[in-house]
């Protein structure tokens, strides 16, 4: 056969088959990434043997804590970021591993009563879910309680994989309790989300100011000459009035 | 309406992509307020339109995409429109889009007939508020495209950054998207449709040609160059059939009832609304 076809025969396979290799890519496998070990990672997930391989505990690929500079450690433990108010007032409940230890009447009441900030976040206003569901039956550990589900070290397995199939490690870095933007001491906690907040904040108001000025005072200039424009004609609309006399207002009374 | 001389000003390209954003937009408003108020009664409702809160997210999402579709499709037309041999003279002569000094200028004249400091600036085809108009949307577009697509898969997204950089987007989201829907819906409104000489509409974007007599008030330079060019008899079009002049009317006027009541709906919400 002709070499040139032979070859364009060629290039067009290699195309379609690209092209259907698309089409037949495995998809995107994401939990896979949990059991890679021979030894199989969460044993039986909910049920904690208080055993970690290493790589569970110093994750490659992010460090499970959001990472900013600023952060003051004060304590010998390194003060992390994951608990939005950890940099401002740490907490010794949060390595205790009943953290309701001792707070009287804590049977008795709701979580949102006591946590009212915790309780305003989109998984529990939007995709309504309880407090549980993330934070667990009793005891509810602290956020830094070695064994505590919710320790950085496996939350993403141990808490946020029981719905987000295959969260890693980084996506567990999403603050599920936000801290408030506009708050000065986030400065200190997640300064990216207060200079942001910041930047969008001036960009609105500054538009907006501008822009909205800027069409107030065009509207109202518009409206003052054709309203000027309308009583400049009135007079040749009408009969030109008879002379009027002079409205007698005594001047200094 | 018919009696008088009318030139074109909208290309149909020009005219479906801006209906195209009308409807995009207004449904991701609509839909977005809805997720974003749905601790509210008002939100709760609008979202049931949608079939519950996941529906609405659903219809957020999809028309999420088609209008990055749109937006990329818009890229290649205008990449397509310049003329890249002359490409220097394309860009910037007066017919583009792309900001001039004579910009700056007409808007320093402005500000002075503002103050009535001095007589009223003609402009060019595009005056300097509708390229803001233009180009705000513009990187408006990427900035929610990109924050929106991240948090559509927040798993896919935390793999190539850390999971937290999902909040700021969050936060980048819905205060671009309240400013996009505030410009819009005050200011684009007001200066584009409500402004007197404007009012009852401003038709030109929906039948594509503009008045001759009235362009020649605010537009002057743009008449005095067709004319100068020889461009002026070429330009002149029939206005719009009835009907489709009806037709726009009422889309029209339903697309500025439903931000206006957007608006109406972030004033009286306004505590309620958490743009983090
Ligand atoms: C009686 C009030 C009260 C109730 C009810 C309550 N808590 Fe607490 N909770 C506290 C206090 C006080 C602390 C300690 C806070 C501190 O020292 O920073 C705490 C700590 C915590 C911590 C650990 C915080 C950390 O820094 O690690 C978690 C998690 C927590 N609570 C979750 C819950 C959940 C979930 C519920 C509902 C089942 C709940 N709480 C109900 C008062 C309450
Ligand atoms: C989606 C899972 C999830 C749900 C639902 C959830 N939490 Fe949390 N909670 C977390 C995580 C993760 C942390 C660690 C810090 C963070 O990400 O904000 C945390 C931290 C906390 C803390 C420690 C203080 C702080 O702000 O860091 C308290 C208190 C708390 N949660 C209370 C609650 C209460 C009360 C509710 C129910 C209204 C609730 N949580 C619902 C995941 C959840
Ligand atoms: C009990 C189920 C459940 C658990 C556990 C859970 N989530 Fe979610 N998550 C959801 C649902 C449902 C949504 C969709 C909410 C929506 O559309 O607003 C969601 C949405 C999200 C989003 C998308 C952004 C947003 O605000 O809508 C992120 C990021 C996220 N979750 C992070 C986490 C992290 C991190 C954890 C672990 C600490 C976690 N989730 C644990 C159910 C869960």
């Amino acid at each position: 056969m002709d070499p040139r076809r032979l070859l364009r025969k060629a290039v067009l396979r290699i195309i379609l088959g690209l092209l259907g290799a698309v089409f037949l890519w495995p998809p995107a496998a994401s939990a896979q990434e949990e059991v890679t070990s021979s030894i199989r990672r969460y044993k039986d997930r909910e049920v904690s043997t208080g055993y970690y391989e290493e790589h569970e505990v110093k994750p490659r690929r992010t460090r499970p804590f959001v990472q900013q500079k600023e952060v003051v450690r004060r304590y010998s433990a390194p003060v992390t970021q994951y608990r939005p108010r950890a940099a401002v007032e740490p907490s010794v409940r949060s390595r205790m591993e009943d953290s309701h230890e001792g707070i009287q009447f804590y049977e008795l009441r709701r979580c949102e009563e006591c946590h009212v900030e915790e309780a305003k976040h989109s998984h529990t206003v939007k995709a309504n879910l309880t407090c549980r569901q993330c934070h667990g039956g009793e005891p509810i550990a602290g956020i830094n309680y070695y064994y505590s589900p919710m320790n950085p070290i496996r939350r993403n397995a141990y808490v946020c994989a029981k719905c987000h199939e295959g969260a890693s490690v980084s996506f567990a870095t999403f603050l599920v309790h936000e801290p408030k933007a506009g708050d000065p001491a986030t400065r200190k906690t997640f300064a990216s989300l207060y200079y942001s907040n910041w930047f969008m904040y001036l960009l609105i108001v500054g538009t907006l100011a501008f822009f909205g000025l800027h069409t107030l005072i065009w509207v109202g200039k518009e409206t003052y000459h054709a309203v000027s424009e309308k009583m400049k004609t009135k007079p040749e609309a009408e009969p030109p009035p008879a002379e009027k006399p002079e409205p007698k207002e005594p001047e200094n009374e | 309406m018919s009696d008088q001389v009318r030139i074109i000003r909208f290309k149909v390209a020009d005219r479906v992509f801006h209906v195209f954003i009308m409807v995009t937009f207004l449904i991701q408003s609509v839909t977005g307020m809805g997720r974003l108020l749905y601790h509210t009664n008002w939100g709760k409702a609008v979202v049931g339109i949608f079939g519950g809160y996941e529906g609405a997210s659903t219809v957020h999402n999809t028309v999420g995409i088609l209008m990055i579709i749109g937006f990329v499709i818009h890229i290649i037309y205008i990449l397509a429109k310049v003329e890249w041999k002359s490409w220097r003279k394309s860009l910037l002569d007066a017919d583009s889009l792309v900001p001039r000094p004579a910009d700056a200028v007409q808007f320093g004249q402005q500000i002075r007939w503002f103050f009535g400091l001095g007589p009223r600036p003609s402009f060019d085809r595009w005056t300097y508020w509708e390229k803001f108009d233009y180009w705000a949307v513009f990187w408006g577009m990427p900035l929610l495209g990109i924050s929106g697509v991240l948090l559509m898969y927040p798993l896919a997204a935390s793999r190539i950054m850390p999971g937290w950089v999902l909040n700021v987007m969050v936060l980048f989201h819905r205060a671009e998207a309240l400013l996009a829907m505030l410009y819009i819906f005050i200011i684009h409104f007001t200066i584009g449709h409500l402004r007197r000489g404007m009012f009852p509409m401003n038709e030109g974007m929906f039948a594509g040609s503009v008045e001759l007599e009235k362009e020649k008030e605010e537009k002057a330079l743009w008449i005095a160059r067709l004319q100068e060019e020889g461009r002026l008899e070429q330009a002149k079009v029939l206005g719009p059939a009835p009907w489709y002049r009806t037709a726009y009317f009422i889309f029209g006027y339903t697309a500025l009832a439903v931000g206006l009541y957007l608006l109406l709906i972030i004033i009286v919400y306004r505590n309620y609304i958490e743009w983090h």
